[in-house]
């Protein structure tokens, strides 16, 4: 069990209870098993209470026996062992040794005691090994908090006494003090070198020992890098939670604000509430660290860090663990970059990807920069939002009446309503096949539930020992960069011109002189009419190019180039359709294009996500938008009902395909939206 | 110094020089005091505790105290004097900057000595930490103090209303430290960005002679794993004759100093 005390959000009344169950805890070490023990936070109250433990420690007859050290020529008195301390503590507390040494090794960790072997691992050893007690100077203290300036001074001292001493990680704070504190510098020296000069009028043993006090305490207050420190306790409060407070008109004038928001908060019933707090414990109490096993281990109680490894967000396998969590709540399953990953890869296989890179486009958008941000909002709009967008997402007409009004002046939360009735309709339709689906009864399967380590002192030390930083964020973060760029050139694409839309940077706003998106959307509610008059035919069609190209491109895969795609404003009657698919089938066109050329027909049929997009011909009038940007991410997302019609153009596709991937690259397309012109001039 | 090449500057100069030099000589004493404060500061609650630190410590403070109000005046005087040339004005708040900082250490070691004695008290002899010091202070003091010795009336009682009497006193001092140091700030605007120290970032070592407890250090470090006796044997031996070659050095080094001074 480990007991953390968080002093963040804590009112005076609570701070007297929690004072009260130190105090108990302290003095009476009751039943409490654990098996390691730390309190992450020094308070006052702690302070308090070990300090006077360690004066009764202290004491020569009732306290720990002490023997003096040896050194080579002097003697030292008041050393005492660890397995004294440990034994003194489980008397005088009743309480068993691993209780002892725990509640030992705080003592050492907070700097009250300090080992003269080792000095450098701040733990209690249940052996012969020696410890003194600090003298009162050096004890840990939060009134006056421990200043660079005097480490400057320390640190200045040892490279006096011995030239090249500093460790590294000391050498480099020795350089970052002088930079910052460089006008006292000539101060810092003067005064190393003053107390360096008094030490020297003490007696040796004296001098030794002021030495090793000095030494632990700076230990223990500037720990070198990657250990952990008892000092850590968070930020800093605002105010002192241990001075009364006076009343004044405006310590009066909160109280009534604060009473005056609590009549005004809304009310839940408790039956509610406690229920909810029931079941929520219920869930999660499996998956807890600290109410139930970590498996393997956890590296915060052995230092092993297999549990971190096997949890990391690119694993291929996730634990057993992890995929039940998955199951707990659609929040669950999106927040677990790992589960997204098995997401994505169920949708795509259902061909409604495009919900979820919509609603990671408005993660994007609301936690990106505000630099980007107008960018970002235009590509979005115009990769899924606009009509005839080629990843047009279903949302009701109000939805995107207000949503396409709030992109006029883009703000941050201008796609929240379009984002949240996305996240509802994934949630309540997708979320449930996805559960019940092979990908993720696949995972499920695949899931390794990993054996808890069992490791005994001699392990656990050696684990400590090597301890070692991880990957910096920083990397982590170029990683996460690069796994995206990867993920948003998967698609493929046959560009055969050399333009900017190459390189896939799914963040660079192209614009590419289109219109005001708010104008091109004269009719908001027409991609919604329900009915289209297209014939099966153009699907049929359509599903000899989905399925050519959607095999295409899984042949294709991972070649990096962009596909783009210039989405057909619905002017194509069918035969024109059917003419420049033969004819782009015949020159080994892009199958996107094809595609982008049928997909508003495409969606038609409705889908299991309800997608209808009919673009009827009457929008002739509209000029066909010459291109909409660039889509480099496109996934073809090919409604299933493709899929149901018999494919009798496959075999005819297949041969074509041979010959047309030699094609790809060709010259006959040059660029989607140059094509579609053509089109539009000969169809 | 930079060259003020006017002849009608020159008593102006000279004196300002003066002044330089009292107030670095001043300021470097602060420092020593200071330093010896600290050292002794740190006995304060542990076995070595008792009225003679306690006394040695009031007077160190003292003499802290007496330097500082010195430096005060000096120091804001020739600050606040408009028509001091820029080098000297450098050298001055310089000597600031290192006045301020000492008067925070000062600050803080008083506020250290307060608080420990309140929690341990010099009445309860048992309840001093036993530290593992034996001897006193009292060279260090001396240094302190710049007296060649010191002597110090042993006094065995007690005296009843003395702990309360040196609290007050402490206080009052610390208070009147704080106020010494707001009112420096607001008479004088020294922009500590702009001083610029003369010294070498590393302090050269200043002697070799401290390689005794160099040697009883390392030799610390070396305890670590009990089973190596036989290493520790030859460590031992080996620092043993290191200590024997340092005493020897020692020794032909004082007698060149006695025969040549």
């Amino acid at each position: 069990m480990i007991v953390v005390v968080k002093w963040q959000n804590v009112e005076k009344s609570e701070m007297d209870l929690i004072e009260k169950f130190a105090i108990f805890f302290f003095s009476s070490g009751a039943a409490v098993s654990s098996s390691s023990f730390l309190i992450s936070l020094i308070s006052h109250c702690v302070i308090l209470q070990a300090e006077k433990v360690l004066l009764e420690m202290q004491d020569p007859c009732t306290g720990v026996k002490s023997q003096p050290q040896r050194l080579v020529i002097t003697i030292i008195p008041h050393a005492i062992t660890g397995e004294d301390i440990i034994a003194w503590l489980a008397d005088r507390f009743q309480i068993d040794a691993q209780e002892a040494r725990s509640f030992g090794s705080m003592l050492v960790a907070l700097g009250y005691i300090y080992p003269l072997q080792d000095h450098k691992r701040l733990v209690i050893k249940p052996d012969a090994s020696l410890y003194r007690f600090q003298t009162p100077y050096f004890w840990p203290t939060q009134q006056w908090p421990v200043e660079d300036t005097d480490y400057a001074i320390y640190l200045a001292k040892r490279n006096i006494r011995k030239k090249g001493i500093l460790e590294l990680h000391e050498q480099e704070q020795y350089n970052h003090l002088h930079k910052w504190m460089n006008h006292k510098w000539d101060f810092v020296v003067m005064q190393a070198k003053e107390q360096y000069r008094a030490a020297k009028e003490r007696k040796k043993p004296d001098r030794v020992v002021f030495d090793c006090q000095e030494r632990a305490y700076w230990v223990v207050h500037r720990p070198p890098p990657g250990t952990v420190s008892a000092m850590d306790y968070g930020l800093d409060r605002r105010t002192d939670p241990n001075t009364d407070e006076t009343q004044t008109p405006d310590y009066y004038e909160r109280i009534m604000i604060f009473t005056q928001q609590s009549i005004m908060r809304p009310r839940v019933k408790s039956s509610v509430s406690i229920g909810a707090l029931v079941k929520y414990s219920a869930t999660y109490s499996g998956h807890d660290p600290f109410l139930s096993k970590c498996l393997p281990s956890n590296p915060w109680l052995t230092d092993d860090t297999t549990y971190w490894t096997l949890n990391m967000s690119n694993v291929e396998i996730p634990t057993k663990m992890r995929v039940e969590r998955w199951t707990f709540s659609f929040k669950e399953l999106l927040s677990d970059p790992r589960g997204r990953d098995d997401f994505r890869l169920f949708l795509k296989k259902e061909f409604s990807g495009e919900n979820l890179a919509f609603w990671e486009g408005c993660e994007d958008l609301k936690w990106g920069t505000a630099v980007a941000m107008r960018e970002k909002a235009e590509q979005i709009y115009k990769t899924f939002l606009a009509r005839g967008a080629p990843r047009w997402i279903n949302i009701d007409g109000k939805t995107m009446e207000i949503t396409v009004k709030g992109l006029k002046h883009p703000h941050r939360y201008v796609l929240d309503a379009a984002q949240t009735h996305i996240y509802m309709l994934m949630k309540k339709d997708s979320y449930g096949r996805y559960l019940k689906s092979p990908v993720f009864k696949e995972t499920l399967k695949k899931a390794i539930c990993p054996e808890e380590h069992k490791f005994n002192e001699v392990q656990l030390e050696q684990n400590a020992r090597n301890r070692r930083p991880s990957l910096s964020p920083i990397i982590i973060r170029q990683q996460e960069q690069e796994q995206r760029a990867k993920m948003a050139a998967n698609a493929p694409v046959d560009i055969t011109q050399l333009c900017r839309f190459t390189t896939p940077v799914p963040h660079l706003a192209v614009y590419t002189g289109i219109p005001d998106p708010p104008s091109v959307t004269a009719s908001p509610s027409l991609p919604f009419l329900a009915h289209t008059p297209v014939c099966p035919s153009p699907i049929s069609v359509a599903l000899d190019s989905t399925s050519a190209s959607e095999r295409r491109m899984e042949a294709s895969d991972g070649e990096g180039n962009t596909e783009v795609r210039a989405p057909e404003g619905g002017n194509l009657s069918k035969s024109r359709m059917a003419l420049s698919l033969r004819r782009l089938l015949k020159r080994g066109c892009s199958p996107s294009t094809m595609f982008a050329s049928l997909s508003p027909k495409c969606h038609t049929a409705a889908t299991t996500s309800s997608r209808i997009q009919p673009i009827t011909p009457d929008e002739a009038s509209q000029a066909p938008p010459r291109r909409i940007g660039n889509f480099f991410q496109i996934k073809v997302d090919i409604p299933p009902e493709c899929r149901i019609y018999p494919i009798e153009s496959e075999d005819e596709d297949e041969e074509n395909r041979p010959a047309s991937r030699d094609a790809v690259g060709t010259e006959e397309i040059i660029c989607p939206w140059e094509s579609l012109t053509r089109q539009n001039g000969t169809g | 110094m930079p060259l003020v090449n006017n002849k009608v500057g020159d008593d102006c100069t000279a004196s300002g020089d003066k002044a330089l030099a009292d107030g670095k000589a001043l300021v470097d004493s602060l420092i020593k005091v200071v330093a010896c404060y600290r050292h002794l500061a740190s006995c304060v609650g542990g076995c070595t505790d008792s009225l003679q630190l306690r006394d040695e410590l009031r007077q160190t403070r003292e003499k802290a105290q007496n330097l500082a109000g010195d430096i005060c005046h000096h120091l804001t005087s020739h600050l606040r004097d408009k028509s001091l040339p820029d080098g000297q004005r450098k050298e001055m708040e310089l000597l600031w900057v290192a006045f301020s900082s000492c008067l925070e250490l000062l600050h803080v070691d008083m506020c250290k000595v307060l608080n420990i004695s309140g929690i341990v008290s010099l009445a309860d002899s048992a309840s001093l930490v036993h530290t593992g010091l034996e001897g006193g202070c009292s060279d260090v003091a001396a240094r302190a103090l710049s007296l060649p010795d010191l002597n110090q009336a042993q006094t065995d009682s007690l005296p009843s209303g003395l702990e309360s009497q040196e609290r007050s006193t402490m206080e009052l001092e610390i208070s009147q430290i704080d106020r010494m140091i707001d009112d420096m700030e607001m008479k004088v605007n020294v922009l500590r960005w702009m001083v610029e120290p003369h010294g070498p970032q590393y302090a050269d070592p200043l002697s070799s002679t401290d390689s005794v407890s160099m040697a009883v250090q390392s030799i610390d470090e070396e305890q670590q794993a009990p089973t190596s006796q036989p290493l520790c044997q030859r460590s031992h031996i080996f620092v043993l004759l290191l200590l024997v070659g340092v005493f020897f050095v020692a020794a032909t080094l004082s007698l060149c100093i006695f025969f040549f001074s």
